[in-house]
């Protein structure tokens, strides 16, 4: 039953400028990126100054170039920032050898990946991620790290596993996603999400009675863009309607997680036999 | 939004993926591997958030708000086990615990497990103490009937 009074087939479609095809840059950029995270994981930010302040003067001319090919507004500044933020925090993370500057490199990226959530008018998603991870997965982690770590850098916190064949795979992963990602092409964005149209209806004793208003064809952009969802309440109502057995489900699988590291970190009993 | 704004938070989702891989295959602290693990995730949950913008709708945030309580479970889990691994060897490195993949053992081929089939086939248990063969058991040990009697109380109770 379709409580909508549209046509699922007949949506209003906004159609963006297509990808543009710079397909070849992309790919040597991150060709050259995979190299130079070669040689940082290979030596290390500690041992290798000079290499990561090539590194940085590299990228801040990378981001110079984006900066100035880019139409300025304030918020594609913000996002970009909050891109490179994130980016360096992670390098910073995976080429640190301290294991606890690396973990403060995580939290960075996380932090700054939580502003470009922001953003996207994700602000639930992005408070929970700062609350969960940079709350509780980082402090969490770094006391088990106090509580494990000697006082002097481990040998196996320096030595690598297999650094050239990580490099490798990721540096052929990024590959294949700038691939898919820079073809130039076209999504068509689907408006409304007409599978799931109970969080559309409009909340009250009666639901299904008063409809809100619906996209259609003959809106404006302006209008169009007041269906973009950036309220929590509508992510909230959604949550609790279209998706309430999925997270339930959810809820159960915290507790069992929640009872099987009780489980997990209790010390073992003593063999009396 | 325009497309290329997608395309660049696309390309952000997949280096901090990528990041994450690097991280979990060279580092050997298991700490740090938990933590490109989560890297990874968030990369996950960036590019979902994207997605649920550009189709304006909330199915991406959900499914992001769902990889969201998987990393914190992985998170509870893999720091519980963390430190149920730290109590049996005093180490947070991840190449200790190595030997639970048997590399003692050679490496099985079909013909192996076809004959598991047929007969029985018992492991060969390497020999434990002494053989009395190769080294006599010296004289001043050795229990024997014509000693003094009231020190051997095999045969006091015997007798």
């Amino acid at each position: 039953m379709n409580p909508l009074p549209i046509d699922p087939k007949n949506l209003p479609l906004v159609s963006g400028d297509p990808f543009q095809g710079n397909l070849a840059q992309i790919l040597l950029l991150v060709i050259l990126l995979g190299a130079v995270a070669y040689l940082l994981l290979q030596h290390g930010l500690i041992k290798s100054k000079m290499m990561a302040w090539a590194g940085a003067g590299l990228f801040a001319f990378a981001a110079l170039m984006a900066f100035t090919s880019i139409p300025m507004q304030l918020d594609s500044i913000v996002r970009m920032c909050f891109s490179i933020l994130a980016v360096a925090g992670g390098v910073a993370f995976v080429t640190n050898r301290e294991p606890v500057h690396a973990a403060l490199g995580f939290a960075t990226a996380v932090l700054s990946s939580c502003g470009v959530m922001f953003m996207q008018s994700a602000y639930f998603i992005a408070a929970a991620t700062m609350i969960v991870y940079a709350g509780a997965t980082i402090i969490v982690f770094l006391f088990v790290l106090m509580f494990a770590q000697k006082a002097q850098l481990q040998w196996y916190d320096v030595q690598l596993t297999s650094p050239v064949i990580a490099a490798a795979v990721s540096t052929s992963l990024l590959l294949a996603i700038a691939w898919s990602v820079s073809e130039s092409g076209e999504i068509l964005p689907v408006k409304l999400d007409l599978t799931r149209p109970y969080s559309l209806a409009a909340p009250g004793p009666s639901p299904g009675l008063t409809m809100p208003p619906v996209p259609e064809a003959s809106m404006t952009q302006e209008q169009l863009d007041a269906f973009v969802p950036g309220k929590t309440s509508g992510l909230g109502r959604s949550m609790f309607t279209d998706y309430l057995l999925a997270i339930e489900l959810a809820g159960t699988v915290l507790l069992v997680a929640t009872i099987g590291a009780m489980v997990l970190a209790q010390k073992p009993e003593r063999d009396l036999s | 939004m325009s497309h290329s704004e997608v395309q660049n938070l696309l390309l952000l989702g997949g280096i901090l993926f990528a990041l994450g891989l690097i991280g979990f295959l060279s580092r050997r602290s298991l700490i740090l591997m938990f933590l490109s693990l989560e890297t990874m995730l968030s990369g996950v949950s960036l590019n979902l958030i994207v997605f649920s913008k550009f189709h304006q709708n909330y199915q991406g945030q959900i499914l992001a708000i769902m990889v969201l309580t998987i990393s914190a479970c992985e998170a509870a889990i893999a720091l519980a086990m963390v430190v149920s691994l730290y109590r049996r060897k005093p180490t947070l490195d991840v190449q200790a615990w190595d030997d639970l993949s048997e590399t003692i053992l050679p490496k099985s081929t079909e013909g192996d497990y076809q004959g598991l089939e047929h007969e029985e086939n018992y492991p060969k248990l390497s020999p434990a103490g002494l053989d009395p063969l190769d080294r006599p058991v010296p004289s001043s040990m050795q229990a024997s009937l014509d000693q003094d009697q009231k020190t051997s109380p095999i045969v006091s109770e015997a007798k």
